[in-house]
């Protein structure tokens, strides 16, 4: 299975997502004019890179400044899938990087974790 | 000329107004405009999480307007979806807010109407639950954005949403928002 990559742009993240390693990073802002749309390709990897996970541990890395309400339900159901995989028997670790003096980035990654039971997910503030 | 021009000018700024925008509204625009407004407010010392509230609500109601207003560009050509809207930031009594206007369909009137209420009516824990019951909902078909931009919105207010609907002719409404962070 191939890289999934995408780099930085205004209103989307940088998403490197490496199945050899099994860490997968999404880390910007989130606004695009169209969610669903900028994320379907992101998703469709997503899926078929679940259903051939093994026993591996998988590292997630958010880093998210900001994003908007149809981000947010792409992020839900990204979250939604990896639950779904732990529940069966995945590892799955979550980390959600944030910065200190951004409330709402805390805010928003304890909302995740709340509706989140199966993968480990963790809140780690970013240290300058 | 110059006397209109000013006049306009200075009755923008004695009303408080940082910004306003009227026309043809898109994605890109959206980009370069949040961009220098979030670089305003840092320059101003203006706190974190008051930039993050007043750039997350500038850009819901952006993107309706790019959603949802009933005047757009309808083109397969074009590399972005365009519509038209007015758009207005500002701050009274040491509050920012922004307002946003634009037509839409007559029948989308009640939809809003009763959407808009129903937010109106809640308190922030009640405004939690509803946020987290819709980001796991099924888009709606008309919806582009995901239904939740309204509820966002009215978390991050520091006061309940205002809003109104006037009926126009040739079954179309212009519908007004207001939001104090």
């Amino acid at each position: 299975m191939d890289i999934f990559t995408r780099e930085r742009s205004k209103s989307t993240p940088w998403i490197h997502f490496d199945p050899q390693k099994n860490h997968l990073q999404i880390k910007g802002e989130s606004y695009p004019e169209n969610s669903a749309k900028f994320y379907a390709p992101m998703l469709e990897w997503l899926d078929v890179y679940l259903s051939n996970l093994q026993e591996q541990k998988v590292h997630v890395d958010i880093e998210l400044i900001y994003f908007n309400s149809s981000s947010s339900k792409v992020f839900m159901n990204f979250f939604d899938r990896l639950e779904e995989a732990a529940q069966n028997g995945a590892q799955i670790q979550i980390s959600w990087m944030y910065d200190e003096e951004n409330e709402t980035a805390l805010e928003c990654g304890e909302e995740f974790q709340e509706d989140l039971e199966h993968v480990i997910f963790n809140l780690l503030p970013i240290k300058e | 000329m110059n006397d209109d021009v000013q006049s306009f000018y200075h009755q923008l700024q004695e009303k408080g107004i940082i910004f306003s925008f009227s026309g043809p509204i898109s994605q890109s625009l959206l980009e370069g405009i949040g961009h220098t407004l979030k670089q305003k407010m840092t320059l101003e010392e203006t706190s974190t999480n008051i930039i993050q509230k007043v750039f997350s609500i500038f850009v819901e109601l952006m993107q309706n307007i790019i959603n949802y207003s009933a005047q757009r560009i309808l083109t397969e050509e074009a590399e972005e979806d365009i519509s038209y809207g007015v758009l207005i930031v500002g701050k009274e009594q040491e509050h920012f807010y922004i307002i946003s206007g634009n037509y839409i369909h007559e029948e989308q009137e009640d939809i809003l109407q009763k959407k808009l209420s129903t937010i109106r009516s809640m308190d922030s824990q009640e405004l939690k639950q509803f946020y987290k019951q819709q980001r796991r909902q099924q888009a709606d078909d008309a919806s582009k954005g995901a239904g939740l931009g309204f509820i966002e919105m009215a978390r991050k207010a520091s006061q309940p949403i205002e809003f109104e609907i006037a009926r126009i002719k040739n079954g179309y409404s212009f519908f007004v928002v207001k939001a104090v962070i």
